[in-house]
C-alpha cells in the first residue's frame, strides 16, 4: 500500500532523487556532540512557530503592548506554554547555538571545506543575538524598557555617528512608540528574512558538502612536522 | 592549505563517509532524540518557571535597576570597566574584535591540523574567551545588587551601589570642574535626574564619595563606627573642623575615647576625608554657605584671583555706613520693615534704591526680624562680617566655590535661561511654558511644557535635543550649528531654566481643566467656567465675582465681536480669565450666542424688520411680481418659489437662503446686509415671523435645552457610531431624532415617560448604549429637552 502511494507521487513529483540526497545518503561515523546543530534547529523551527502564535494577539504599541502580553499569558488557552516556550527557547537557543559553535572549533570544522558554512553560522549566531535582543522589549515591562534604555544608549558611545545610531535605533531622542514599532518590525520581518536567507545556506552547505568527520588523533604522526612549520 | 593537502582532505573525507553510516535512520535517530529532549525540557521551564512579566514600563520610575537577558550580561559587565571616554572600548571594540576573530578563524588557523591537541593556541584561547564570558557573566550577577537588600558600611557607598554602580561599576572618572551636584540631580548625557529620587543631603553625601573615594575609606576607617556619612554632610565647616581638631575637646566628644585627628590622619589624607564630608562643589558650597548672604549671585567684574583672595580671607571686604548718624529712626524703620518683608513695605523701596542699592543691587538682603534688621542698618559694618573661608575650606572646595561664584556673578544658567525664554520661547510657550494657541495659526494648541509630568518624563539631553534640533514639526531649530541663533551655551542655560519649574511647576490648571479638553454644548461649557463667577444663569449676584450678563446695560455695551474677545483673552483690567487656551473658538462662539440668549428681547416686525426691507429691497421688490416686500403677509406668502418665509424655519425660507448666499442668487445684489440684520431677520423667523416676537429669555440650566446645541452633541458622541442612517433609530439630524425608531417615533415631545429615547437611556428595556449608560447629567439634559416639547 504505502509503496503503491509512493509510487503514486514518484510519478507526479520525482521526490525520490531528492529523499536520496538528502536522507540516504551517508555520512562519517559522529559523535552525540554532532546533534547540538539540529537540536538548534528544532529549537529555531519551535520559535518560529510559537512566534507566528503570539504575533496573533501581540499589540506593538505601548498602550495595549503589555496588556496583550499579560492577556497571552492569563488568558489565552496554553498561552502560558506559547510564551514560555518562546521565552525559554530564547535562552535554549544561544546556549545551543554557542555549543555547537564551541563544537566546530574543537574539531577545527570552519577549514577547507567548509569556511562559507562557517561564515553563515556566525551570521546566524548575531542574528540571534539580535532576535534577543530586539524581542527583549516587546513585552513592554519595567525590565524591557529599561534595559532596551540602557541597550540602546550603548550605540551612542561609537565614534562619529553614535547619536545618529541612537536616533536611528529610537526612532527619536527617547524610547518611545516608534521605538517598540521598529523592534517588532526587526523583530517579526527583517530578521526572520535573514534567518531564512543564512539557515537556507547553512543547511544546503551542510548536505551538499557534509559534515566534518571527527578529526583522528594520528593526524600529526603521519605528515611529520614541516607542514606546521610553514603555517 | 596547500592544493595537494586539499584534494588529500577530500580524498580522507570521501573515505570517511564510505566507511559511515546512513543519515537515515541513524543518525537522524540521534537528532531525533536529543531533539525531543531538548523539547522536553524547554516545556518543563515552561511549566514550572512560566513566562516572566513584570509591571507595566513606567518611564518616570528612574530608580528601577536595569538588568538585560543573561547572555548580554558579560557584555555589561564588561562596560564597567572602561569608564569614561573609554566606553567605547568595551562596548563596541572588544565585542567587534572578538566577532572578527571568529570570522577570520579559517585564515588564521591554516595547518591542515584538525585534532584539537595539534591546536593548543586555538583551543587556549576559545578557553579564555569562554572563562572570560563566564566570569563576567557570573561576576555581573554579583555585582548587580538588589536595591532591597542592599547594606553599605557607609550612607554613600549605599547610595552608590543602588544608584550609580549598575551603570558606572566600581568608579567613576570625576573631569575637573565637573559641576556634581548638578550633574547628578539634573541627568546628563543619558543618565537619569536624580533630584526626584535623592535627597539634597544624598546628593551631597554621593558627590563627597565620587570626588574622594579615599576620604570615604578613612572614614570608614575612623568615623563610621558612630557617624553615619550622610548626617555629617551638611554640617558646617567650622564645626566639622572643630570636632577634628579638638578631638575630645569637642563637646559632642568630651566622654569619648577618640585620638587627636591630627595625630591619626595626616596632609593629604586630611584633606581627603574634608572633601568626603563636603564635597568641593561650587554649586553646593555657594548655597549652603554663600547664599544666605549674598543671594542667588554675587555681582563681581573683578578678576578670578581677587574673588579667590576675597572669599579665602574674607572679613570686612566692604564698609557699611552707620546709618544711624544719616537717617532719621524712622526712615531706618522703615528700610528694616522693607528687608525682613518687602511686599508689605512698598514705600520703603525707594530709600533702598537711593542708599542701599548702590552696594546690594536690586537684590534686598534678608533679616530674621525686624529688630535685627534695624541693629544691623544702624551700627553699620559691626554686624556679622563674612567668614574667613580659606581657614576651613580645603583647596579643592576653594577652587570649586571660586569657579562657581565666578560663573554666577555672569549670570547663575537659570537667569540667564530666563532671559532668553522671554525673548524667544515665550511667544509660543507662553511666560510661564504653559502653551496656548499657535500665535499664527490659533486652531493648532501648544501643549504645556511647564508640567510635572511633561518634565519628568524628558531628561535634559532630550530637551537639549527638542531646543537645539527642533521637534519634528513646528518648532524651528535654536542651535547655531542647526543655523539657530543660539550658543550651546545659551541651550543649556535655557535646559537649566525649564528643568527648575520641575519642582514647582508654574502652572496648575484647575483640575477640570487638567481632566482633557473640554467637551459639551455652550450651555453646559457655560455652567462649568462662567457660572462659577457670573451665576448659573448669567445675571450674577451680590456675592459673585462677576457682573451681570443679563443685564440691559451689559447686553447693550459690548458687541459679539467684544463678548469673544473678552472671553477669548480675558480682561487685563478685571480678574476675568483668557479662556482662549482651554476653549475652542468654536466653543467662545457658542458662549457669545448662549450669553445673548439669556435675555429676552421682543422683535416688533414694523420696528425692526420693516425699515430694513424697506431700505434695502423695495427698490426692486415692489408690486412687480416675483417676491414682494411691501407688506409683512407678502414678505411672508410671495416668492417665485413659494412663499419666501416658513415660520420657524429660518434655514428652509428662501429670503434667509437669498439673504446667507446660499441659495441660487444673493440677495441684495449691490451688497449684502450686515450680519446684525441677518440675524435679526433669522430670529424673527425662528420665533415665527408674526408682528411681535420674543425671543431668548430661557433660564440656564433649566428648561429650554435645544436639539442643536444641547443633545445633538452627547447623541453624536455616543450614539452615532452605531445608529447611523442604517435603519433603525437614526440621531443624524433633529428630525430623525424625533421620529425614526423601529418601534415607532423614538421622541414624543413632552412626554419622556412615553419616549422610547429616554426609557432605553434609563434602561428600560435594553440599555443603551450597550454596557456603558450616559452620565446621570446627560440623561436629565436629554429628558428635560422631551418634556420641554423637545425643541429644536
Amino acid at each position: 500500500m504505502i509503496e503503491k502511494i509512493d509510487l503514486w507521487f514518484e510519478e507526479r513529483m520525482g521526490w525520490r532523487p531528492i529523499w536520496k540526497a538528502l536522507a540516504l545518503r551517508n555520512i562519517p561515523k559522529v559523535t552525540w556532540a554532532y546533534t547540538l546543530g539540529s537540536a538548534t534547529l528544532l529549537v529555531m523551527v519551535n520559535q518560529i512557530l510559537t512566534g507566528i502564535l503570539l504575533t496573533i494577539y501581540y499589540v506593538p504599541s505601548p498602550q495595549d503592548a503589555y496588556n496583550s502580553v499579560s492577556f497571552i499569558t492569563n488568558e489565552i488557552t496554553a498561552g502560558w506554554l506559547i510564551r514560555g516556550l518562546h521565552h525559554w527557547g530564547a535562552s535554549a537557543m544561544v546556549i545551543l547555538a554557542g555549543l555547537h559553535m564551541i563544537r566546530v572549533v574543537v574539531h577545527g570544522a570552519y577549514k577547507f571545506p567548509r569556511e562559507v558554512t562557517w561564515f553563515t553560522g556566525l551570521g546566524l549566531l548575531a542574528v540571534t543575538m539580535a532576535f534577543g535582543f530586539t524581542g527583549y522589549l516587546l513585552p513592554w515591562d519595567q525590565k524591557a524598557y529599561w534595559a532596551t534604555t540602557v541597550g540602546t544608549r550603548m550605540l551612542e558611545v561609537v565614534p562619529v555617528i553614535g547619536p545618529w545610531l541612537l536616533r536611528f535605533a529610537r526612532g527619536g531622542e527617547e524610547l518611545s512608540a516608534v521605538t517598540l514599532t521598529r523592534f517588532y518590525g526587526m523583530h517579526i520581518w527583517v530578521l526572520p528574512a535573514l534567518l531564512m536567507l543564512l539557515i537556507g545556506i547553512h543547511m544546503f552547505l551542510v548536505v551538499r558538502i557534509g559534515i566534518s568527520a571527527p578529526p583522528k588523533a594520528s593526524e600529526t604522526e603521519e605528515e611529520g612536522p614541516e607542514l606546521e612549520v610553514e603555517a | 592549505m596547500k592544493p595537494e593537502e586539499r584534494s588529500e582532505y577530500l580524498e580522507e573525507y570521501a573515505e570517511d563517509k564510505k566507511k559511515g553510516i546512513p543519515f537515515f535512520p541513524d543518525a537522524v535517530f540521534k537528532d531525533v532524540l536529543v531533539g525531543l529532549t531538548v523539547l522536553i525540557v524547554l516545556i518543563g521551564f515552561a511549566y514550572f518557571g512560566g513566562a516572566p512579566l513584570e509591571e507595566r514600563a513606567d518611564p518616570s520610575d528612574a530608580d528601577y535597576t536595569p538588568r538585560p537577558e543573561w547572555y548580554f550580561l558579560w557584555l555589561f559587565q564588561l562596560l564597567k570597566y572602561f569608564p569614561g571616554n573609554l566606553e567605547f572600548v568595551g562596548v563596541i571594540l572588544l565585542p567587534a574584535l572578538g566577532f572578527a576573530i571568529l570570522f577570520a578563524m579559517p585564515y588564521l588557523d591554516r595547518t591542515r591540523l584538525r585534532h584539537f591537541r595539534s591546536r593548543t593556541w586555538v583551543m587556549g584561547s576559545m578557553g579564555v574567551a569562554v572563562a572570560a564570558m563566564g566570569f563576567l557573566t557570573v561576576q555581573s550577577m554579583i555585582d548587580i545588587p538588589l536595591p532591597a537588600n542592599v547594606t553599605g558600611e557607609i550612607n554613600a557607598a549605599a547610595l552608590f551601589t543602588e544608584h550609580c554602580s549598575v551603570c558606572h561599576g566600581t568608579a567613576i572618572e570625576i573631569h575637573e570642574g565637573t559641576n556634581l551636584h548638578e550633574t547628578i540631580a539634573g541627568g546628563h548625557e543619558g543618565m537619569p535626574a536624580f533630584a526626584a529620587t535623592l535627597s539634597i543631603d544624598e546628593i551631597d553625601a554621593l558627590s563627597g564619595f565620587l570626588v574622594s573615594p579615599q576620604g570615604g575609606a578613612i572614614f570608614t576607617a575612623n568615623c563610621a563606627e558612630c557617624h553615619d556619612s550622610g548626617d555629617l554632610a551638611a554640617v558646617s565647616p567650622f564645626e566639622l573642623q572643630a570636632a577634628l581638631s579638638q578631638g575630645t575637646g569637642y563637646a559632642a566628644h568630651a566622654d569619648l575615647d577618640i585620638p587627636e585627628w591630627e595625630e591619626v590622619v595626616f596632609g593629604q589624607d586630611r584633606t581627603a576625608l574634608l572633601n568626603f564630608l563636603l564635597a568641593p562643589d561650587g554649586q553646593r558650597l555657594y548655597g549652603l554657605y554663600c547664599s544666605e548672604c549674598h543671594g542667588p549671585a554675587i555681582d563681581w567684574d573683578g578678576d578670578r584671583d581677587q574673588l579667590e583672595v576675597l572669599i579665602r580671607e574674607g572679613g570686612n571686604h566692604r564698609e557699611m555706613t552707620q546709618w544711624r548718624d544719616v537717617l532719621p529712626d524712622s526712615e531706618i524703620t522703615l528700610l528694616a520693615l522693607y528687608v525682613v518683608e518687602p511686599s508689605s513695605s512698598p514705600d520703603g523701596e525707594p530709600l533702598f534704591a537711593q542708599h542701599c542699592a548702590d552696594c546690594h543691587g536690586v537684590r534686598v538682603p534678608t533679616a530674621v526680624d525686624i529688630e535685627t534688621a534695624v541693629e544691623i542698618i544702624a551700627d553699620g559694618m559691626s554686624h556679622r562680617s563674612m567668614p574667613l573661608w580659606g581657614d576651613v575650606l580645603t583647596e579643592e572646595q576653594l577652587t570649586a566655590l571660586t569657579t562657581y561664584t565666578l560663573d554666577a556673578s555672569r549670570g547663575t544658567p537659570t537667569l540667564i535661561g530666563q532671559a532668553l525664554f522671554g525673548r524667544l520661547c515665550s511667544t509660543c510657550h507662553g511666560d510661564f511654558g504653559e502653551g496656548g494657541p499657535h500665535p499664527s495659526d490659533p486652531t493648532n494648541i501648544i501643549a504645556p511644557i511647564s508640567t510635572a509630568i511633561y518634565l519628568e518624563t524628558r531628561d535634559d539631553a532630550t530637551i537639549r535635543a527638542i531646543i537645539s534640533k527642533g521637534p519634528s514639526e513646528g518648532m524651528a531649530p535654536f542651535l547655531e550649528s542647526e543655523g539657530g541663533p543660539l550658543t550651546s551655551d545659551e541651550i543649556d542655560a535655557l535646559v537649566a531654566f525649564i528643568r527648575a519649574w520641575e519642582d514647582d511647576p508654574p502652572v496648575e490648571f484647575p483640575p477640570e481643566i487638567e481632566q482633557g479638553p473640554v467637551a459639551g454644548g455652550s450651555r453646559q461649557v457655560f455652567s462649568t467656567f462662567c457660572a462659577q463667577c457670573h451665576g448659573e444663569d448669567g445675571a450674577g449676584g451680590a456675592d459673585l465675582v462677576g457682573p451681570s450678563l443679563t443685564s440691559d446695560t451689559f447686553q447693550n455695551a459690548y458687541s459679539d465681536e467684544e463678548l469673544f474677545a473678552s472671553i477669548d483673552r480675558g480682561h487685563s483690567a478685571t480678574s476675568m480669565i483668557a479662556w482662549g487656551d482651554v476653549l475652542t473658538a468654536g466653543q467662545v462662539e457658542g458662549l457669545v450666542e448662549h450669553i445673548r440668549s439669556l435675555v429676552s428681547r421682543t422683535i416688533v416686525y414694523s420696528r425692526d424688520i420693516e425699515p430694513i426691507f424697506q431700505a434695502s429691497c423695495s427698490a426692486c421688490h415692489g408690486s412687480l411680481g416675483g417676491w414682494d416686500s411691501s407688506s409683512m403677509q407678502l414678505v411672508i406668502e410671495s416668492g417665485d418659489s413659494g412663499p419666501a418665509v416658513i415660520p420657524g424655519d429660518p434655514e428652509g425660507s428662501n429670503l434667509v437662503r437669498s439673504l446667507r448666499g446660499t441659495g441660487m442668487q444673493t440677495m441684495p445684489p449691490a451688497g449684502e446686509l450686515s450680519d446684525v440684520q441677518i440675524d435679526l431677520i433669522v430670529e424673527w423667523i425662528t420665533g415665527g415671523a408674526t408682528e411681535e416676537v420674543t425671543i431668548g429669555g430661557e433660564q440656564a440650566g433649566g428648561s429650554a435645552y435645544t436639539w442643536t446645541v444641547d443633545v445633538q452633541p452627547i447623541l453624536a458622541a455616543s450614539c452615532g457610531a452605531c445608529h447611523g442612517s442604517s435603519g433603525g433609530w437614526d440621531a443624524a439630524t433633529y428630525d430623525s431624532t424625533i421620529n425614526s425608531g423601529n418601534g415607532g417615533p423614538a421622541v414624543s415631545p413632552g412626554n419622556a415617560d412615553g419616549s422610547s429615547l429616554a426609557q432605553r437611556l434609563l434602561g428600560n428595556g435594553a440599555l443603551m448604549p450597550p454596557g456603558s449608560a450616559l452620565s446621570d447629567d446627560q440623561i436629565q439634559i436629554i429628558i428635560d429637552w422631551i418634556n420641554n416639547g423637545a425643541a429644536r
